[in-house]
């Protein structure tokens, strides 16, 4: 882990300053700053591990006591977790996303239907992983803990984001699924608004395409693809869904009634994830609107590649989507770029 | 809140708690007499496992006082063989945290909390269990966060023995002894049955008093129907590692009717339950 800069500013109290003088530090490694911050003042936070945590996490050099390591044992991590929980411990446990699937009943029991207040954070996330190969891929995760009732389940975009949903989950009482990558991804450049589990925030308006993705990777994604789709003239608006569940089912009808096809950009499965969520809400709410579902194309990578080019094989890039965009925008068609520059 | 104790050991104590035992019995007989039944011989076997923990080992707050499963000023049960529901609430019952006749009357009954498999709707069941291999994990949790308040609660966790044929019970040992949790105490109910037939002939616990202790226990085995051999394994003093109870046990103990015959699930009739029931009183006259 990339050493963090000396006489550096307060993460908690300053986090833009802080994380622009550690700008070498990817969203995982900033999950774990912004923990340890958070734990400084909380002494019910507590952190367990099976095996992962890597060199320099600050947490267990900050909070020894407060950090368990259990070993390579996901399964009775989760229920240790849950029973902890029970004491009155915020409980924080880490693996790989891959890995959790291992001990989906214990989440399912122990957190879900026991309604523990332990947050399960996971990276490696989607194909981050990529050149491990799929048994490193998790791309069903977000629709298995979807599915789970009481589950809150969030994928934050950039590290802004994952600072302040950290903090989110922390303060929110139950259990929380929240998913970040593996390596290290671009700061969005684009206005702030505050952090709230379960409301999505509009990062740009439009009237032609309504653009919904979360994550690292799909909500870059979609800032680019809204970039293209504007330079041949077509207006799309993007929304951050970074909270797959409770779904902000009013932030998706707002944003079918303002434009004429949905668009979802998620690094997951189709099925499961957000696309089916937003199809979900879009059938039951009776929206209208056709949704063309970008992401994951419900198979393994059994080849090896480097992150970018396992999601380009999925079609995950701004050229390829703005294109698909274009051929499925229904009437009227968008005004070439020369009327609407003239007006 | 009132904090019961555990009691000095006496042949009076026993007396009173094999009462209880009975007590239990027939209220679990009844339970099966229900629409619905029971896991009969599993609810059977761990009659005086359960009557040793509330009657005499734990620390147990008033039920009155506490609705709340988490209760902060006692000790912990986590009971993994949650399909012996019938027989935790029935116990529970015994000892006044729910009403025997509620308990009767709703058992599996639409939009009751007494479901088949172990509730923590219900007063006194700490945890929802029911799939298996679930429990240690739960207790070495419990364990390592009292540590961790520098409290001295106990934790007990009841498996069954086939039960541990999951992998998980076996992660979670390692965790016991690596992190040397002398709060907590395993006890295996081992009735040699699980669903499909008898333990030894399917995924058999060989040598289990030897595992547990090449797993970093100090193991105990007794007769799991001997309150006073239960009692003295569930408190003599561990050397800063875990602790385990071997309990021979019988499916269906106490009911001679069930001797030998594979009583892992049963709803009686009314005619089956007057049997049953006559057949308890013969057998502990």
């Amino acid at each position: 882990m990339s050493a963090v800069a000396q006489n550096s500013s307060d993460l908690a109290t300053t986090p833009e300053q802080w994380l622009a003088e550690n700008i070498a530090l990817s969203n995982r490694q900033i999950f774990r700053h912004a923990l340890a911050r958070f734990a400084d003042v909380d002494a019910r936070i507590v952190l367990l591990e099976a095996d992962l945590a890597g060199n320099g996490d600050p947490f267990p050099a900050r909070h020894g006591n407060r950090f368990f390591n259990v070993g390579i044992c996901e399964a009775t991590m989760i229920d240790m977790a849950c029973a902890m929980a029970k004491l009155g411990y915020i409980v924080f446990a880490h693996t790989f996303a891959p890995f959790v699937m291992r001990a989906c009943e214990q989440v399912r029991n122990g957190m879900a239907y026991g309604q523990a207040n332990v947050k399960l954070v996971c990276d490696y996330g989607g194909v981050a992983g990529a050149f491990f190969g799929p048994t490193h891929h998790a791309i069903e995760d977000l629709a298995i803990l979807r599915a789970m009732p009481g589950m809150t389940v969030l994928s934050p975009a950039d590290a802004l984001e994952t600072v302040h949903a950290t903090q989110a989950i922390a303060s929110h009482d139950g259990p929380v699924y929240m998913r970040l990558g593996r390596n290290r991804v671009s700061r969005l450049q684009v206005p702030r608004v505050t952090f709230e589990i379960g409301r999505a925030n509009c990062l740009k308006e439009g009237s032609d395409v309504g653009i919904i993705a979360h994550g690292e990777v799909g909500v870059a994604v979609a800032l680019c693809t809204a970039q293209q789709l504007e330079d041949m003239g077509v207006s799309a608006l993007v929304m951050n869904m970074h909270t797959l569940k409770p779904l902000d089912e009013a932030a998706v009808a707002e944003t079918a009634h303002r434009t004429r096809l949905l668009v979802t950009v998620e690094e997951h499965n189709i099925l499961g994830g957000l696309g089916g969520a937003i199809c979900e809400v879009v059938c039951s709410l009776g929206l209208g609107r056709r949704v063309l579902r970008l992401g994951l194309q419900d198979r393994y990578d059994a080849y090896a590649g480097s992150h970018e080019y396992l999601l380009r094989g999925h079609g995950l890039d701004a050229e390829v989507a703005a294109q698909r965009i274009v051929a499925l925008l229904p009437h009227p068609r968008p005004m070439a770029q020369a009327t609407r520059n003239s007006i | 809140m009132e904090v019961t104790t555990a009691a000095s050991a006496t042949g009076s104590d026993f007396e009173s708690l094999r009462t209880r035992a009975r007590n239990v019995r027939r209220l679990i007989l009844q339970l099966a007499g229900t629409a619905t039944g029971c896991h009969l011989g599993g609810c059977l076997s761990v009659v005086e496992i359960l009557i040793a923990l509330f009657g005499h080992v734990m620390r147990t707050q008033s039920p009155a006082s506490c609705y709340e499963p988490s209760r902060y000023d006692s000790d912990h049960l986590v009971f993994s063989k949650g399909h012996a529901a019938a027989g935790l609430y029935a116990a529970l019952a015994e000892f006044g945290w729910v009403d025997a006749q509620l308990l009767i009357e709703s058992y599996n009954a639409d939009g009751s909390p007494f479901t088949g498999h172990a509730n923590a709707r219900v007063p006194g069941v700490e945890f929802s269990t029911g799939s298996l291999g679930h429990g240690l994990g739960l207790g070495v949790g419990l364990a390592l966060g009292r540590r961790l308040r520098e409290e001295t609660n106990s934790v007990f966790v009841v498996c069954g023995d086939g039960e541990m044929g999951e992998g998980s019970n076996w992660e979670a040992m390692q965790l016991a002894s690596q992190h040397r949790l002398a709060n907590l105490t395993l006890i295996v109910d081992r009735n040699g049955g699980q669903n499909d037939g008898d333990t030894e002939s399917i995924l058999a616990q060989r040598d289990l008093l030897q595992r547990l202790q090449t797993f970093g226990f100090q193991a105990f085995e007794v007769d799991g129907h001997d309150l006073g051999a239960l009692c003295q394994a569930l408190q003599a003093p561990v050397a800063s590692r875990p602790r385990a109870v071997v309990a021979n046990t019988q499916k269906g103990a106490g009911l001679p009717m069930l001797q030998g015959k594979h009583a892992h699930y049963a709803t009686f009739t009314a005619t089956q339950l007057r049997r049953a029931l006559r057949s308890l009183e013969e057998a502990s006259s």
